[in-house]
């Protein structure tokens, strides 16, 4: 049989272990009576709240602090609580804490379980969920962003689909104006949203002509270094694509000695790109009789989109276009 | 009231598709207006008899618009991807019959029709 001694040693050591574990939890936890009186607090909660025990222990829950507790629904559930054993789970309270600022507390509530008797306290237990909630909110928002950049490209397909010209022409021909044009989009569509690298003006004109240009003096560039957003990317890869492959089939790009000379500019006080595509050495070209729907994207597209404009002259060397763009996202005016 | 409906769409491509599908359809197109700034101006030139908003116009959200038509009393729909447009673009939007993006004729137009209180 064990001595008083002993016995006195044993509770001693076992308190002092529960209370070093209830201390180690980092989520604040109160013991309160039936009354909602502060028994006991961890060392959590005095840590996170910067009180001490004075201002806390003997206290009623809906003082403490500057009343950050007080809160009238919370009181009637916690008084149900010890009598009824009835549990609180994560009630939300959204305050502006001292010393801690605007937080979302989630508050558990149960009463204390006691071997032998029914208990007379609870324990309540204070989880601060504010950066949790935050990270739901911001992935939410890029989750809803994202869907919506996929419907919109589901729109414009379907538009180059249903618009892409089908008259007087075969299907495989169709196929093959539709998919040029689908597939510089999804190009478009990879360049302007990449996180890591900005899209530089030169890169996209090269990568753009690429397919089209056998010989590397067949393109000569000019022009200082230009980084581009995603809306301007976009725009610009319609535009690119139709006048490549118009010079593909009719222009400068259609024979090997044809030659393309691509100068731009950015003309500070307004913030604007020009940029002339000047097409030589190519069979003569003249305006088109019908406008197409190609026509119209390399017309109406960029201006419609972006501001600025875009200007064809069918010279005797071979088709010059001039286009200018605002580079700041300021809107357009028609 | 005659046939005419505002389209307000920042995405080329797809205010050029509204504006042939509903040509086609017999109604007469203001716009397509870009940004809350062209609709807006067209809206202070001739009252529509309804409206197609796309909520997200880019670098701004159609809400303006959406207001100064409450105002004006015409009717309008919005053709967004969003699942609740009046979340991104306010209580004004709340109630107006969102006809999806990509849409097509036949979930378009009988809303149309139907908020111009023309008989189908």
């Amino acid at each position: 049989m064990m001595n008083i001694e002993d016995l006195y040693r044993l509770l001693r050591t076992s308190h002092v272990q529960a209370q070093g574990m209830v201390d180690t939890i980092s989520d604040p936890l109160l013991v309160l009576d039936a009354s909602l009186c502060v028994q006991t607090a961890n060392r959590a909660f005095f840590d996170t709240f910067k009180v001490d025990r004075y201002e806390t222990i003997g206290q009623p829950l809906h003082h403490l602090g500057n009343g950050q507790w007080d809160i009238p629904e919370l009181g009637r559930l916690l008084r149900d609580v010890i009598p009824r054993a009835v549990a609180i789970i994560n009630y939300e309270v959204r305050h502006d804490f001292p010393g801690l600022g605007p937080r979302t507390m989630l508050v558990t509530a149960r009463r204390l379980h006691h071997p032998d008797t029914a208990s007379n306290t609870m324990l309540l237990s204070i989880v601060d969920a504010t950066e949790s909630r935050r990270q739901t909110a911001a992935r939410d928002v890029l989750f809803r962003e994202a869907r919506h950049r996929m419907k919109n490209l589901l729109a414009v397909t379907q538009s180059l689909a249903r618009n892409t010209t089908v008259e007087g022409r075969t299907a495989e021909e169709f196929r093959d104006d539709f998919l040029g044009r689908f597939v510089a989009l999804a190009q478009a569509q990879d360049l302007a949203f990449d996180e890591q690298t900005a899209t530089d003006l030169e890169t996209l004109i090269r990568r753009l002509l690429a397919p089209y240009v056998a010989a590397p003096e067949t393109v000569v560039t000019e022009g200082a270094a230009v980084e581009l957003g995603p809306r301007t990317i976009m725009s610009f890869s319609l535009l690119l694509h139709e006048l490549a492959t118009n010079a593909a089939k009719y222009g400068a790009l259609s024979v090997p000695d044809g030659r393309l000379h691509i100068r731009w500019q950015i003309e500070d006080e307004d913030g604007r790109l020009r940029l002339r595509w000047v097409e030589s050495g190519g069979p003569a070209v003249s305006a088109p009789s019908t406008t197409g729907f190609g026509t119209h994207l390399i017309r109406s597209a960029m201006p419609y989109s972006l501001g600025g404009s875009v200007e064809q002259t069918f010279a005797p060397g071979g088709l010059e276009t001039e286009i200018v763009i605002p580079l700041h996202g300021s809107p357009p005016a028609t | 009231m005659e046939k005419t409906v505002l389209i307000v769409e920042d995405e080329f491509l797809i205010a050029m598709d509204l504006q042939i599908l509903l040509e086609t359809s017999g109604w007469r197109v203001m716009g397509p207006a870009p940004t809350v700034r062209d609709a807006l101006r067209l809206l202070e030139k001739e009252r529509p008899a309804v409206a197609l908003l796309d909520v997200n116009l880019g670098n701004e959200l159609v809400t303006e618009v959406a207001e100064d038509l409450r105002q004006r009393s015409v009717p309008f729909a919005v053709a967004s991807a969003y699942e609740r447009p009046d979340l991104v673009g306010g209580d004004v939007l709340a109630g107006a019959p969102n006809v999806g993006k990509p849409t097509t004729a036949t979930r378009l137009l009988p809303v149309l029709t139907r908020l111009a209180g023309l008989s189908s």
